[in-house]
């Protein structure tokens, strides 16, 4: 009796190993340990679910968040896919602003890059603390508006924010600068030490407390000179 | 399309058989010759392939003839076999990317893109296909030469591209062959090819389909499309999702419509009304239950089932057909007899008056997810199922006019589209318009409320007195339901439902009446 399936017996059935693979699989192993290292993070810092932006809490953060991702290998686009899990991702059972946008500064703080560009209006959540205490010689464009505390503790990096920032940009930052195309909120630039921030909209108010540095609203020196409040 | 040269002819009777062996024999019509597709390699039309016989020609001035025939016959079996497989697959990646690009050109045009590179992909994965060499030579434009550059970096070849690496290097991390993720997938896929599509769009390319043709709605099966139209409808959280998405593809449906869907209100020359489609489609999901009416038993026999025949058993059941021509026990094949089952004084199902309350305390189905409109399309879509007829009583303020009476019918479109009225007044309902569309045979009555009726009394008074199977579901709760349920206690031809969310419809059973065999005097 004829084998009904002899025709198959010379047919390739392995599948071949693709580049796509092995892409595909490295970047998956890389962006669980992000992951698991923001869950650890979220866990021990948020364990009411409710952060409160205190310095010594945005510090221990900071650190901690250091810590979980100092010995990964990761490239920029495991940040930008990193943002989008935190987004909409059901991988991720709580985004919390705050943590997120520091654990997103540490990814960026560490990277090998020194130039990171993330794509922030494709997301329908606000970040926050993006570019806290990015170091010098690291240039970080956020496309798109941001949260609340961008650029805090800026340490002589460049942050670009192609939008609008939220109240307290560039809160307490070192050196540096930080450019925003579009409007800033309130406090901006307070108990900023050195650096300078440059507004090409309107800035709703300016910190009440500067120890130094300089901000710009359309070129125009605002502060120190001019520290009033409502501009 | 064209008669093939006998040296064209010999080609595709040559290869057409190796690639269906390669792809593990899909059901495909053999391919044939085009010479009217001018800028594409291949169309694929209800499941038949056309290769383009200028594009083999220019190609084989290259590579060989065989290779370029091949891997159009791969490209276009993959998109069979695998991406995106069917209608609603193709949908579902469509309002996807709808979703990242906000525009229904650059949709299209990353949905081609995606579904080609997850086929592609797919076939060089599993097949020694010729697809990577006739890449490396067909002409591109900007998004062909990023997807190019993305072939090169995922399949290790060399496709003689230069550029394009961020966006090959972005696009090289998504998991194509995942089908699970493919909603999440394209997404992505869609925002890295966005700034591509808009230069594309400034420069005019869009228009412009992809080297392999572009997938249009001509691929599909009727019933492919009908069945697509029914998930999308089950996935969309509002009909305005559902009509976003529908009418992108309008002129392909209502080209691509068969001629009984015609009758259905799609169908060139028409309009395409989406939010009725919606409540339609969206209907066909849930497939409502319907008692029918009881049964006597006819007293005729008639043969049932077969069953090894015994020494004794009467020879005149022997079925020769099933036996072997052998009289044998435990060979020997024997009919059963059972008695027949005929309808009563109502054959089968009876006919269904739909009373649909469209008052402003009700939902305007064009604007949300109306389960009033949903309940009433589900009821009239299982009598029209089981060949009733379907009569509507759509009210709000009849005293003012709003109402609207459709006699009993069988026209589906025309059905749905009165019970997707939405008058948005008072709810005042007239009996005697109830009463005009009573029939002898007692039709069914499908009744869908709030019951903020403000003649409530009488409707219950005529139930009351009226013999026909009354399914009544109250959208929410509020004093006037507990008066109606509370009034309705004691009959038995009336089964009510509360509806409060989607998943409560199903619940549903037409007809259904408490005491099956003891039916209401009067």
């Amino acid at each position: 009796m004829r084998n009904p399936f002899q025709e198959f017996r010379s047919l390739p059935y392995e599948r071949k190993e693709l580049p796509l693979n092995r892409i595909v699989k490295g970047k998956e192993a890389v962006m669980a340990q992000i992951l698991e290292g923001y869950l650890r993070l979220v866990e021990e810092e948020v364990k009411d679910l409710v952060w409160l932006v205190e310095h010594s809490r945005v510090v221990k953060a900071y650190t901690a968040a250091v810590k979980s991702i100092r010995d990964l290998h990761y490239d920029p686009d495991d940040i930008d896919e990193f943002c989008a899990e935190l987004d909409s991702s059901n991988r991720i059972p709580y985004m919390i602003s705050g943590p997120a946008g520091i654990y997103i500064s540490a990814l960026v703080n560490l990277s090998t890059e020194d130039r990171i560009t993330l794509r922030l209006k494709d997301f329908q959540r606000t970040f926050h603390f993006l570019g806290y205490r990015l170091p010098e010689g690291k240039t970080l464009i956020l496309q798109g508006d941001v949260g609340d505390f961008v650029g805090a503790g800026l340490s002589g990096g460049r942050l670009i924010v192609e939008g609008s920032t939220g109240n307290w940009c560039g809160a307490g930052m070192m050196k540096g600068e930080i450019l925003v195309t579009e409007h800033a909120g309130q406090n901006t630039g307070e108990w900023m030490r050195g650096g300078e921030i440059h507004v090409d909209g309107r800035i709703r108010s300016i910190g009440k407390t500067l120890f130094g540095g300089r901000i710009y609203q359309r070129e125009r020196l605002l502060a120190p000179q001019d520290l009033s409040g409502e501009i | 399309m064209d008669r093939p040269s006998s040296k064209e002819k010999d080609l595709l009777k040559e290869i057409w058989p190796r690639v269906r062996r390669r792809h593990l024999y899909p059901e495909l019509p053999h391919p044939v010759w085009e010479e009217n597709l001018e800028r594409v390699a291949l169309e694929i039309k209800e499941k038949r392939i056309s290769l383009s016989r200028g594009f083999v020609e220019e190609m084989s001035q290259v590579m060989d003839e065989e290779e370029v025939v091949g891997g159009l016959l791969d490209h276009a079996v993959s998109h069979y076999l695998y991406c995106p497989w069917d209608f609603s697959t193709h949908l579902k990646l469509y309002s996807e990317a709808k979703r990242v690009l906000k525009d229904k050109q650059m949709a299209m045009r990353a949905t081609d893109y995606f579904m080609d590179v997850v086929a592609d992909t797919q076939c060089v994965s599993q097949k020694e296909s010729p697809l990577p060499r006739l890449y490396a030579h067909v002409k591109r434009g900007i998004m062909d030469e990023a997807i190019h550059a993305l072939y090169q970096r995922i399949w290790g070849v060399n496709l003689g591209v230069e550029g394009y690496e961020e966006v090959a290097r972005k696009l090289s991390r998504l998991p194509y062959l995942d089908r699970r993720r493919w909603p999440e997938t394209i997404r992505r896929f869609s925002k890295v090819v966005q700034s591509l599509l808009e230069m594309e769009e400034r420069f005019g390319g869009l228009n412009r389909p992809s080297p392999m043709g572009s997938h249009g709605l001509q691929n599909y099966s009727s019933q492919e499309i009908e069945q697509g139209l029914k998930d999308l409808a089950a996935a969309s959280e509002s009909p305005a999702e559902f009509k976003e998405i529908v009418e992108d593809f309008e002129e392909d449906l209502l080209e691509a419509a068969s001629p009984n869907e015609r009758g259905m209100g799609l169908g060139p020359g028409r309009s395409l009304e989406a939010d009725i489609l919606y409540y339609m489609k969206l209907a066909e999901n849930y497939n409502l239950p319907i008692r029918k009416t009881p049964m006597h038993k006819s007293g005729s026999l008639y043969p049932h089932h077969h069953v090894p025949w015994e020494v004794g058993r009467p020879f005149q059941d022997i079925d020769p057909w099933t036996s072997f021509g052998k009289i044998m026990p435990g060979i020997t094949q024997i009919w059963e007899r059972r008695e027949g089952e005929v309808f009563g004084e109502d054959e089968g199902t009876p006919d269904c008056i739909v009373m649909i309350d469209s008052s402003g305390s009700m939902i305007n189905p064009r604007q949300q997810l109306s389960y009033a409109v949903l309940g009433a399309a589900c009821a009239c879509d299982a009598y029209l199922r089981n060949d009733a007829r379907v009569a509507v009583y759509n009210f709000s303020d009849a005293n003012a006019g709003g109402a609207q009476i459709l006699p009993f019918n069988r026209h589906r479109f025309e059905i749905y589209r009165a019970i997707c009225h939405y008058f948005g007044g008072g709810t005042k309902l007239h009996l005697e318009d109830i009463e005009q569309l009573q029939t002898g045979r007692n039709p069914d009555i499908f009744l869908i409320t709030d019951m903020q009726i403000t003649n409530l009394e009488a409707l219950i008074s005529y139930f009351n007195e009226h013999a026909n199977r009354v399914t009544a579901v109250h959208i929410g709760d509020n004093e006037h339901v507990q008066t109606f349920r509370r009034s309705m206690k004691l009959r038995k031809n009336i089964s009510i439902y509360g509806v409060e969310k989607k998943e409560d419809i199903p619940k549903i059973v037409l007809g259904k009446i408490q005491e099956y065999f003891a039916r209401p005097s009067g």
